[in-house]
């Protein structure tokens, strides 16, 4: 308890000494699935559009559907605008992946801490996610989609992420977070604790390497569920950043790849995925 | 005795009109100032003293109120309480000119002279003439602009409220500032306009105008004239830069314009440009990449072009002519550049 206290007394005492702060230790506000430390310029707005294609092995994979370019996973068009420096709001649309479908997500995500050259270590920030499952609902009783009342469409997940930008090449980041769905089937848990990683690695000015990983704490064995595992590179092309990705999990947006990732990499069930990020100056 | 009192109070209202008036005639004494307070006179003001034609942007008198509002659209695109809209949301003024005197000898505007004093001061090396004295100028948009504006900078030639407006609508991809806003912009301008000491002025000098003062002197004027530029002429250099294999560049040199020229609009964070970066080694590389390859992007490419706005794209980097950044010191920047890369 007393290393805690004086842990955030510490950075705390940081904050106020004006520092030379770092900036881009990611790319984007997403590293590949998941929300990266980064936020936006104030009166920035950013749209993105991802796309994540079907299996490119496995039996829904191979070249009768042209490793997964015939088949559509997951399609997300979102709209986010930097309020101020340390506060972002965003909207988007996800097509939805299994029985969650019509998927429309907002989220608000705040700056605590952002790291110095000479300053505070790290970048600090927390994110607050919700997801409305938009279909229409199913009739069968046992399907994660029976919902009788509107609240039960809705999807939380609110984490912290904590990175650090180790030099110009390698940054990385932590995130622990809960995710809540308020209805699931009879054999799972309705919350979830999970805890994530991330790599990445720039090669070039505007090429770079990363990996993300999110594991589920309590997850029950039983629903076939998987933690999501995604590689990727990112091409930076000034106002633009071009993200290619390989992942088992099916959804784009964190409020269905955490809980409704049912692949596995063993099993060749991974897809491509891509994602255009284009900011704008309002 | 009251009629005693009424003419005694007669007596002292006329007392206090001719003292007002006495007041009033001070101005006209101006060349009993001593050479200190001349040196701190505006250069403009002396020049109406010596009865120079007023230019088409003077103002008589400068107001306190309007002088902030115009540091504040200078400096921020709007009003610090946000009462207005921002001229631009692409950029203020602030990015591509300085606020400070750019060179010793303001006779000598030359790149090399901004170069030196710019080192010596940290004074940002931006592509625009400083906005210090530019309401001592008489003709902006000059030269090559033409090639870049076309007919558009024709009526700025020799109107400086025209030249803020295109600065507004074309160079920073703005609105167009209303009759307030510009204004107030001149009177800021007018608040760091030229100043006698400003000039280098010999004693004698001095002198010379102190006894010219208040008198239709063509003469003093012309000396006056001879130690500014009227003009800040602009020459659109070749972007294909050929370097000798026994050509040196300073790397000092290069330092400073990288550090106060390019990080000053595209370092990480400052949100100016969409092409932001750093002074680590991945960007000298990446820069020295475009060098070898003379493509659009290359570093000499873009300093003597800029880029253009485009649909979608509407921000846009203005070149340096040869007169703020010449061909020495483009080659001193290339070879920071290559330096760094390795």
């Amino acid at each position: 308890m007393k290393l805690t206290l004086t842990t955030v007394l510490v950075i705390l005492g940081l904050t106020t000494f004006s520092q030379e702060k770092i900036w881009n230790t990611f790319e984007g506000t997403r590293v590949l699935n998941n929300h990266s430390t980064e936020m936006l310029y104030k009166h920035n707005l950013e749209i993105i559009i991802a796309h994540k294609f079907g299996d490119i092995a496995g039996s829904n994979g191979g070249f009768d559907n042209f490793f997964g370019f015939d088949n559509l996973a997951d399609v997300r068009f979102g709209f986010e605008y930097g309020a101020t420096t340390n506060f972002d709001i965003g909207l988007g649309r996800n097509k939805g992946v299994n029985q969650q479908t019509q998927v429309i997500d907002g989220y608000a995500k705040y700056r605590f801490i952002q790291q110095e050259k000479n300053g505070k270590p790290i970048n600090l920030t927390f994110v607050s996610s919700m997801a409305f499952v938009g279909r229409k609902a199913s009739t069968d009783s046992t399907s994660i989609a029976y919902y009788k009342e509107p609240l039960e469409r809705l999807i939380f997940t609110n984490q912290i992420l904590v990175s650090r930008k180790m030099n110009q090449r390698l940054s990385l980041q932590i995130n622990v977070g809960y995710h809540h769905r308020n209805l699931v089937t009879y054999n799972d848990v309705n919350g979830m604790i999970f805890t994530g990683g991330v790599i990445r690695y720039r090669v070039t000015q505007t090429f770079g390497l990363i990996t993300e990983y999110n594991h589920v704490w309590n997850r029950v064995k039983a629903t076939g569920q998987k933690n999501p595992l995604s590689v990727g590179f990112e091409l930076i092309t000034g106002g633009h950043n071009f993200t290619i990705v390989l992942s088992n999990g099916r959804g784009i947006n964190e409020n269905l790849f955490l809980s409704n990732t049912y692949s596995d990499w063993l099993k060749g069930q991974w897809r491509i995925g891509f994602s255009i990020n284009r900011r704008f100056k309002l | 005795m009251k009629t005693k009192f009424i003419l005694y109070s007669l007596v002292g209202l006329l007392a206090i009109t001719i003292l007002s008036f006495a007041n009033l005639s001070s101005k006209t004494t101006i060349s009993s100032l001593t050479n200190d307070e001349l040196a701190n006179l505006s250069v403009q003001e002396v020049l109406i003293e010596l009865k120079d034609e007023k230019p088409i942007h003077y103002i008589h008198k400068e107001n306190a109120d309007s002088v902030r509002m115009g540091y504040e659209l200078v400096h921020f695109g709007q009003l610090k309480n946000k009462s207005n809209k921002r001229i631009s949301k692409f950029f203020v003024c602030t990015d591509c000119h300085n606020q400070v005197k750019e060179v010793r000898n303001l006779s000598i505007e030359t790149a090399d002279e901004r170069l030196r004093y710019g080192i010596k001061h940290q004074i940002p090396f931006l592509p625009a003439s400083t906005f210090y004295g530019l309401y001592n100028k008489r003709h902006w948009y000059n030269g090559d602009y033409y090639k870049k504006y076309g007919d558009l900078v024709l009526p700025t030639r020799d109107t400086l409220i025209n030249a803020i407006q295109l600065c507004a609508v074309q160079c920073s991809q703005g609105r167009p500032m209303q009759t307030w806003e510009l204004r107030a912009v001149l009177h800021y301008l007018r608040s760091i306009d030229y100043k006698i000491k400003d000039l280098s002025l010999t004693p004698q000098e001095l002198e010379y105008i102190k006894l010219h003062l208040g008198t239709s002197s063509p003469k003093t004027i012309k000396m006056i004239k001879s130690k500014y530029a009227e003009t800040n002429p602009a020459t659109f250099g070749d972007p294909y830069i050929s370097i000798s294999d026994d050509a040196v560049g300073n790397i000092e040199n290069g330092k400073y314009i990288f550090e106060k020229g390019c990080l000053h609009c595209h370092q990480l964070g400052k949100n100016i440009t969409a092409f932001e970066f750093d002074a680590e080694s991945l960007t000298f590389s990446f820069l020295e990449k475009k060098l070898k390859k003379h493509s659009n992007y290359s570093v000499p490419y873009i300093v003597r072009k800029g880029t253009y706005a485009t649909s979608g794209k509407r921000q846009y980097m203005p070149q340096y002519p040869l007169e703020k950044m010449n061909k020495q010191q483009l080659i001193d920047l290339i070879f920071y550049i290559k330096s760094k890369s390795k």
